[in-house]
Formats: structure tokens, C-alpha cells, sequence
């Protein structure tokens, strides 16, 4: 059974739908990328998809449970749903370990030192157990990455949301973080990762949904997309990059 | 009567001086942040609402509010001691201000931030109270140290509704000595000691809750 099944979503503001009727399915194990033009509604898919943004309509099935009908625990789901953002989001008025611990402590209500050795095994996993106690000003892009990807693993997480995990990152940075999640892959976490990079998809995806103007354009491996010369939308999109 | 005399007299007022700010800057800070943590949390015109009671409080002179309270409201049967008159008027317009340094340091947290704790399962109340408000109150510290500043400096109003304070003190001993220039600067020098008094007390807590590269971001 497909942890996550999307039936149909859609997503409109003031009658402009941004989501078109976007069916696709996760199952356990799997890592998926979602790829496609800016603007094309990936963001807001997976925000749909823990609930941060309301679904017009359409179903939303999270172990076989329809997550859009009223009276789901939006805050079960989302506890059971990592999330890793774009530009790290760290709470910079916290240490490293807090920051891993603090769902732990609050959500989960784990006494404070078994909160906190559990984050520090998830900061161990990332590499990052000697940086315990800085603040997330004194670490780099890919140190500040690996943090918030601890953070979404401390809470044992049935899927993982990547998004756009290595676009504010340089070149070295970059290299770094695909290593960390490939490595998150071949664990077998499931993973539904919204990217533009493309060395990222080649190195985590089973397969790619290629959303265009919000409907699922193709659904596919990367080689196989990449191999579609005849496709103008996908040809326009990987155009430029190996 | 020496230069020293002046001060030790004056000194019997600064007790209630202290007590007066420190009593209009609590309520101050209460009054603030419960403004700033309505306007966040509720709807719309709840917010609206509470921006003209801000609005019209800090259009009031103070000593008017003062007045108001403290001479006007025993005319519908409601005695005010003189105090609460100062924490009600003071305090209150004070309050009125700190609400939008506080607002505007809520603004300050970075909302991706916020997102990623809804995203964890954090509720609003559960985000605001673990991630906005710590952040709020490093980011609001110059903005409540001006705040108490100026609590201090307009505390020498008590003197109108009958707290000793030190300009009350002051005045009672220039009527007796006649030595207007030294009393006045004996009290500026006092006036200024309490704020540099404050000051330290507020750097110190600041420095206490530092957080290494948080205001440099």
C-alpha cells in the first residue's frame, strides 16, 4: 500500500487554480522528486500535503487515511510528516540540540535528557553531534541543512519533504547535502523531494512527476525523461543541464 | 546647606521615584504585550479596534490622562490613588507604545521559522509562545530600554497628584532655601544617575540572554 496517495488535488486562489487535478502515489521506501518549471505549484503541493495549505478539493490519502476530510489530527500528520525547508529554518534563538530536541520535548513530551540524547543521535547520524550547543548563526549552509534534516528525523517520520533542499546552497554545499540525503535513500527513508537540481534527482529519484502549470505533466524515471527529445515542455526544462 | 545636604535630602524621593517607574513600566510591558499578542493572535477587526485604542493613546498628553483619572473619575464615584492614577495614565500610554515596538519585533521573526514549526505540528499559541516571543523580546530590547527612559523621565508628573517623588521633594526645598539652581541640578544629576542605574540593570539581562550572532543576522 502507497503510504501517500493523491487523488485529483487541486489548489485554487481566486478562481486561478495553481494545483490542477494532481494524482500521484508514494509508497514505503520510495523516494520521489518532484520537478518542473517555477511557478509550476510544487511548493504549494507539498504544502497541501501536511495541511499548511488547504486543498480546494481533491483527496489526500496518508496511510490510507483521507487526510482532507474534516476532523483529521493535522497535528498528528504533520508530526508523522518531516519537513525540510528551502532555507534551512532553524530557530535562531535556539542551539543545535535544542532545535533537534524541541519537538521531542513539546510534541512528544519526552522527558528533557532522553529529548535530548535522542537529538544527539540524530545530530550524530548528520555528522553534526560536535556542533551541539552553536547557534545556527555560526554554521554554514550545508552544517545549517544537516541540522534541519536531523531536526525532521528526530521525530521518526513515516515521509520526509524536501524542499528545494539544495537551491540556496553553493556548489560545494550542494555536493554535500545530495551526499547526505542519497545516503537517506539508500536507508530506505521515504522521501518526496521538490527540486530543480538536477544531479539531486539523478542521485535520489525511483521516479520524477514533472508538474507543468499544475497538472502532472509525466510521471517517469529521470533517464527517461531526460531521453525525451519530442517533448518540448521537458526539453525547455532540462535544456542546459547534463 | 551644602551641595551634598541638597542631594541626601533629595535622595528621600528617589525611593518613589523608583517605585513609580518601575511600577508604570510593568504595567507598561503587560499592557504591551498583551496588545501585541491580541493583535497577532485574533481577527481582523479585533486588530483594527486595537490599533485606534493605540492610535487615540498615544495622541493623549499624558498629564491630560493623568488628570482625567486621578481629578476626573471621583466625579462618577470611582477614587483613584494616586499610583494607580500614574499606572493608569503612564502606564497605560506607555503600554500603548511598546505594543508596537513589540508588533513590529513580531514582524522582525523570520516566517519561514514559524512555517517550519507548524509544519512539525506546533499550533499558533504553541509557536507564538516557543518561537515569536523569545525572539521578540531580543529584538524589542532597544525599543523597551527608550520605552523605560522615558517612564522615568516623565515620572516627576506624580508630583501633581501628591507622590513625594524627588521634583516634589525638590520643589519643597527650594520654596525653604531658596537655592533654585543647585536643586535643580542636584536633581537632573539624580534623575540621571537612576537611568544610568536602569541601564546597567537592563545590560546585564540583555547580555544574559544573548545569543551568539542572533542580532548581527
Amino acid at each position: 500500500m502507497a503510504i501517500l496517495e493523491v487523488n485529483n488535488l487541486v489548489k485554487s486562489y481566486g478562481g486561478k487554480a495553481i494545483l490542477d487535478g494532481v494524482s500521484f502515489a508514494l509508497e514505503e521506501g520510495e523516494a520521489k522528486v518532484i520537478m518542473g518549471p517555477s511557478g509550476c505549484g510544487k511548493s504549494t503541493l507539498l504544502r497541501c500535503l501536511n495541511l499548511l495549505i488547504e486543498p480546494t478539493s481533491g483527496a489526500i490519502l496518508f496511510e490510507g487515511q483521507d487526510v482532507t476530510r474534516p476532523g483529521t489530527d493535522v497535528r498528528a500528520l504533520r508530526s508523522r510528516i518531516g519537513f525540510v525547508f528551502q532555507n534551512f529554518a532553524l530557530y535562531r534563538h535556539m542551539s543545535v540540540l535544542d532545535n533537534v530536541a524541541l519537538s521531542l520535548r513539546k510534541l512528544k513530551k519526552i522527558p528533557r535528557r532522553e529529548a535530548e540524547e535522542r537529538a544527539l543521535h540524530e545530530l550524530d547520524r548528520m555528522e553534526m553531534a560536535d556542533k551541539k550547543d552553536a547557534y545556527p548563526a555560526a554554521l554554514s549552509g550545508g552544517q545549517s541543512q544537516r541540522v534541519a534534516i536531523a531536526r525532521a528525523l528526530a521525530m521518526d517520520p513515516r515521509v520526509l519533504f524536501f524542499d528545494e533542499p539544495t537551491s540556496a546552497l553553493d556548489p560545494i554545499m550542494v555536493r554535500e547535502v545530495v551526499t547526505l540525503i542519497n545516503r537517506l535513500y539508500l536507508d530506505n527513508v521515504t522521501i518526496l523531494c521538490v527540486t530543480h537540481d538536477l544531479s539531486l534527482a539523478k542521485h535520489i529519484s525511483d521516479r520524477v512527476v514533472f508538474l507543468d502549470r499544475g497538472k502532472v505533466h509525466a510521471e517517469d524515471n529521470i533517464e527517461s525523461l531526460l531521453a525525451r527529445d519530442s517533448d518540448p515542455v521537458i526539453d525547455e526544462f532540462f535544456c542546459g543541464d547534463d | 546647606m551644602t551641595f551634598a545636604d541638597i542631594l541626601l535630602t533629595l535622595l528621600q524621593g528617589a525611593g518613589y521615584t523608583l517605585l513609580i517607574t518601575v511600577c508604570c513600566y510593568a504595567t507598561a510591558l503587560v499592557v504591551g504585550l498583551a496588545i501585541a499578542i491580541t493583535r497577532e493572535m485574533t481577527r481582523a477587526w479585533v486588530s483594527s479596534l486595537l490599533s485606534v485604542f493605540v492610535y487615540v493613546l498615544r495622541g493623549i498628553p499624558m498629564l491630560v490622562l493623568l488628570f482625567i483619572v486621578f481629578f476626573g473619575l471621583p466625579g462618577i464615584g470611582v477614587d483613584v490613588p494616586p499610583l494607580l492614577a500614574m499606572m493608569l495614565s503612564l502606564g497605560l500610554i506607555s503600554g500603548a507604545y511598546l505594543s508596537e515596538v513589540f508588533r513590529s519585533s513580531l514582524g522582525a521573526v523570520n516566517p519561514n521559522e514559524v512555517l517550519a514549526a507548524q509544519s512539525m505540528g506546533f499550533t499558533r499559541f504553541e509557536t507564538l509562545r516557543l518561537i515569536k516571543l523569545p525572539q521578540m523580546t531580543r529584538f524589542s530590547v532597544p525599543g523597551m530600554v527608550n520605552e523605560l527612559t522615558t517612564v522615568l523621565k516623565f515620572s516627576p508628573f506624580a508630583y501633581t497628584v501628591g507622590i513625594p517623588e524627588i521634583t516634589k521633594e525638590a520643589m519643597a526645598l527650594v520654596a525653604t532655601t531658596m537655592r533654585g539652581i543647585e536643586v535643580y541640578i542636584a536633581i537632573g544629576l539624580l534623575y540621571f544617575g537612576i537611568y544610568r542605574l536602569l541601564l546597567v540593570a537592563v545590560r546585564l539581562i540583555e547580555k544574559r540572554y544573548a545569543i551568539p550572532g542572533f542580532a548581527q543576522e
